[in-house]
């Protein structure tokens, strides 16, 4: 977490292969992707990482249930529609399974982004600002699920947030001050995290 | 991935509806050409036919094939410049969707194999569309060619079946090639480009568009320089490759030039709406590149080859005008040589009897080829008197001998004493040459001796007067014998004749190709817009109403139709360059001839396609309220 332009969003895309780093070196589960081709880097995306951003990036012409088997489908997979059917139920979309993207709210859209990440159970998934464009209630139930996700399955998620409400429902918080980390927090409180934050901005 | 495509089909229906549409037109035109010169060139002349009318018949036929031959070339690259530039357009508006399928997992091979299934499926749309509009495009086509006399009354195109397999192996082939191109590049997309919009104007000039607008444009001048280097007959063919070069080689520099373009934009636009049409001008450069190239491909093809007839049209008077030493012209429809000598005040009379007969010429096996050519049977020492023949001496043109002008075939090298095989009246044989005449562009390309003059038919005399004699009361005594016109009347005559037939060859070789490039502005201007909901939305809750927005981007329409005008001129420009050269090299006559006011009725007419098109778009995209489109992310 950190104040904007800190460098929060390019740490994440250079940790997720996204971008290429100039110094320094990066692994994702166990794997070292710090020189890996754009074929290596695909496969990494099909099988060990999935993304959330802040914006939801469906593709608009596919329903639910086609956006989230996607991924799977372009790895070569022919998924079951029950294996769909049930991480669209595991985020709490069973009946929204045929509807397109501009039929859903901002919160189950981007449930259904969660899900498509998911899918694929990724080592890692990232998630940038993932409660940015949201109400709070549709919020508070996308930090729920997630952190859900975390205690059940012990999913890895690394997120990316201004919001001290929301990096207090993580484990760790690691704080990051024009491009360098500068503190952490383990299993902070809201003000705990806010005030920490308030002292870099000073 | 074939669902994929389909699907993606279904949801962007206009961008594919235009890409549908310029390949089905594509085909038609490429099918009907084709079928109409197949049908030109195995047509049968009808056996028992008096050997003349053979004759004539035959060689209507064979002034319709070249016609044809230069209409397919044209059509042929009208239709894969337009498939190509709107397919490759077509992706570039869809990176963003590309972007994102590469984010969730999809591997270069996999965007490509989307992009190609996505061409084929709308290639095959596209041809068997096509193959059906072909059939009665062919029959306006031959109608046409009829009205205009290019081919010989009772013309009618044969439908063959294996035009199916020709026009969907060009529809698809075409489409998919024009995609393989663009989705090489497309298919290197990164993934983060899903999340920043901004990416997506970077580098338009890619490495590529140098190398292949650099390539064109070397060739287009080469070929200019080749043509004023050759002259002749092969120069005049050779002006429409310098048009395609030019065309292709502005198509792939365009992006340079739009920016270039919206300078003056930006001087004379003033206010906010202008300011914005001049950013987004410059923001989507390959937008307004794409949009530029038909209105390019329009201007270039008319004006460059109305240019290049008018040119030629010019010289040949004038040529005319300086080698003709007469001052009667007298048409009858027999000899009448001895009286028009008789008649008081009239100095030399030169008996002229158009013949048309065959030359020979090696096919490349060691057969002889025959072709039908036009000719003129002269008595040499009329009219070298009142003809300037050049250097040659015309009075070794006796027994069985022949005058040519090198222009007919300069590639021969005819020399003075060579066999020149024949056919005449139904004989073949060989003429020896006598005399070479000097380059024409007017003709006749043959002269033959009076031995080889027919005894009866039309003919026309090229009377001279003695000195201070007066002309018109000669004119009155010699009209009693035929018609009489003074030799300047005649010039002007033939020159009406002349851009007559001038108009009648750009309506059947341009006019349905270039019907074609006018539909594909629209379809340019249309599927520009299909991406820009979000844009003018952003826009609108801005500030800006929906008049404003549709004034903005009417602004920035107008500038990109002024980029494709400035490059069509360019081209055509190009073009009309190299004709006059090569004219000048051959008959040592300077003319060009700017189309100015078919350049205005171009650029009014190109204004008010795109800009009304431009219009209607912007005022469906803005339909749905702004806010409901800011709302929602996708």
């Amino acid at each position: 977490m950190g104040p904007s332009g800190s460098g929060k969003s390019t740490m994440l895309h250079c940790a997720a292969g996204l971008e290429r780093v100039t110094s320094g070196e990066v692994r994702i589960a166990g794997q070292d992707i710090t020189r890996a081709s754009d074929t290596e880097l695909t496969r990494l995306r099909r099988t060990d990482v999935g993304f959330v951003f802040q914006s939801f990036n469906l593709i608009e012409s596919l329903s639910a249930e086609q956006n989230v088997a996607m991924p799977l489908r372009l790895a070569g997979r022919r998924p079951g529609r029950r294996q769909v059917r049930e991480v669209l139920a595991s985020v709490g979309l069973a009946d929204r399974a045929r509807h397109r993207p501009r039929e859903l709210s901002g919160g189950q859209q981007q449930r259904v982004a969660i899900a498509r990440a998911m899918v694929t159970r990724p080592s890692v998934l990232f998630a940038d600002e993932p409660t940015g464009a949201l109400d709070s209630r549709s919020a508070r139930s996308v930090l729920g699920m997630l952190r859900s996700m975390v205690d059940a399955s012990g999913q890895t998620i690394v997120m990316v947030t201004h919001d001290p409400a929301v990096a207090a429902s993580a484990d760790r918080v690691l704080f990051l001050h024009d491009g360098r980390l500068v503190d952490r927090l383990d299993r902070p409180t809201i003000r705990q995290v806010a005030e920490r934050l308030a002292r870099w901005e000073e | 991935m074939l669902g994929m495509s389909l699907r993606t089909f279904r949801d962007r229906w206009p961008v594919f509806a235009g890409a549908v549409v310029t390949v089905c037109l594509g085909v038609a035109l490429v099918q009907s050409s084709l079928l109409n010169l197949v049908s030109a060139a195995t047509a049968r002349i009808p056996p028992g036919l008096p050997a003349a009318e053979a004759l004539a018949l035959r060689s209507g036929y064979e002034a319709g094939i070249s016609l044809l031959g230069i209409s397919l070339g044209l059509s042929t690259f009208v239709a894969i410049f337009i498939v190509g530039t709107t397919f490759a357009f077509t992706v570039a508006q869809r990176r963003r969707d590309l972007a994102l399928l590469r984010l969730t997992g999809a591997s270069r091979g996999q965007v490509r194999r989307l992009l190609v299934g996505e061409a084929l499926l709308l290639g095959t749309v596209g041809c068997l569309l096509g193959i059906l509009l072909g059939l009665p495009t062919m029959r306006v086509q031959a109608g046409m060619l009829v009205h205009f006399g290019f081919v010989p009354t009772g013309f009618g195109p044969q439908w063959r079946s294996w035009i199916i397999a020709v026009s969907a192996g060009t529809g698809i082939g075409i489409a998919v090639l024009g995609v393989l191109v663009a989705s090489r590049r497309a298919s290197r997309v990164r993934p983060l480009e899903a999340l920043r919009e901004s990416d997506r104007i970077a580098r338009v000039m890619t490495a590529s568009r140098w190398i292949l607008g650099m390539l064109f444009l070397a060739g287009g001048i080469a070929m200019v320089i080749l043509i004023a280097a050759l002259g002749g007959e092969a120069a005049l063919a050779l002006s429409v490759f310098v048009s395609m070069m030019l065309v292709v080689a502005f198509t792939a520099l365009a992006p340079l030039v739009v920016r270039l373009a919206s300078w003056p934009l930006g001087i004379l636009a003033r206010g906010p709406l202008g300011g914005l049409a001049h950013a987004n001008l410059r923001h989507g450069v390959r937008r307004s590149a794409s949009t530029a190239a038909p209105v390019m491909l329009l201007v270039a093809f008319v004006a460059g080859t109305a240019g290049t007839l008018d040119t030629l049209g010019k010289a040949t008077r004038q040529e005319v005008t300086r080698t003709l030493r007469a001052d009667l012209i007298v048409t009858t429809d027999r000899p009448v040589r001895g009286q028009l000598a008789a008649v008081d005040g009239v100095a030399t009379v030169s008996e002229e009897v158009p013949v048309t007969f065959e030359v020979g010429s090696d096919d490349g096996e060691g057969h002889l080829e025959y072709g039908v050519v036009d000719g003129l049977a002269v008595d040499p020492v009329a009219y070298a008197s009142t003809h300037d023949v050049g250097p040659g001496n015309l009075t070794a043109l006796r027994g069985d001998s022949v005058a040519v002008s090198p222009s007919y075939a300069p590639e021969l090298r005819l020399r003075v004493g060579d066999p020149l095989p024949v056919r005449l009246d139904g004989r073949t044989r060989d003429l020896r040459i006598a005399v070479l005449l000097p380059d024409t562009l007017a003709g006749p390309y043959f002269l033959l001796p009076p031995d080889l003059m027919p005894d009866s038919g039309p003919r026309r005399y090229a009377v001279r007067l003695f000195e201070g004699v007066d002309v018109s009361s000669v004119a009155a005594r010699l009209a009693r014998v035929g018609e009489v016109v003074t030799v300047d009347e005649w010039i002007d005559r033939n020159a009406d004749d002349q851009q007559h037939t001038n108009l009648d060859v750009m309506t059947v070789l341009l006019g349905m190709a270039m019907l074609y490039a006018v539909i594909a502005m629209v379809n340019a201007v249309v599927i520009a817009a299909s991406d820009r909901r979000r844009e003018y939305a952003t826009a609108r809750v801005t500030g800006l109403t929906r008049g404003q927005v549709v004034a903005s981007a009417l602004g920035e329409a107008s500038a990109v139709v002024a980029t494709g005008l400035l490059l069509g001129g360019l081209a055509a420009a190009g073009t009309v360059l190299g004709i006059a050269v090569a004219v000048e090299k051959m008959v040592g006559i300077a003319v060009v001839s700017p189309q100015w006011s078919l350049l205005a009725a171009l650029t009014a007419g190109a204004f008010v396609v795109v800009g009304v098109t431009n219009v209607l778009t912007t005022l469906a995209t803005t339909r749905t309220p702004a806010i409901r489109l800011i709302g929602t992310w996708e």
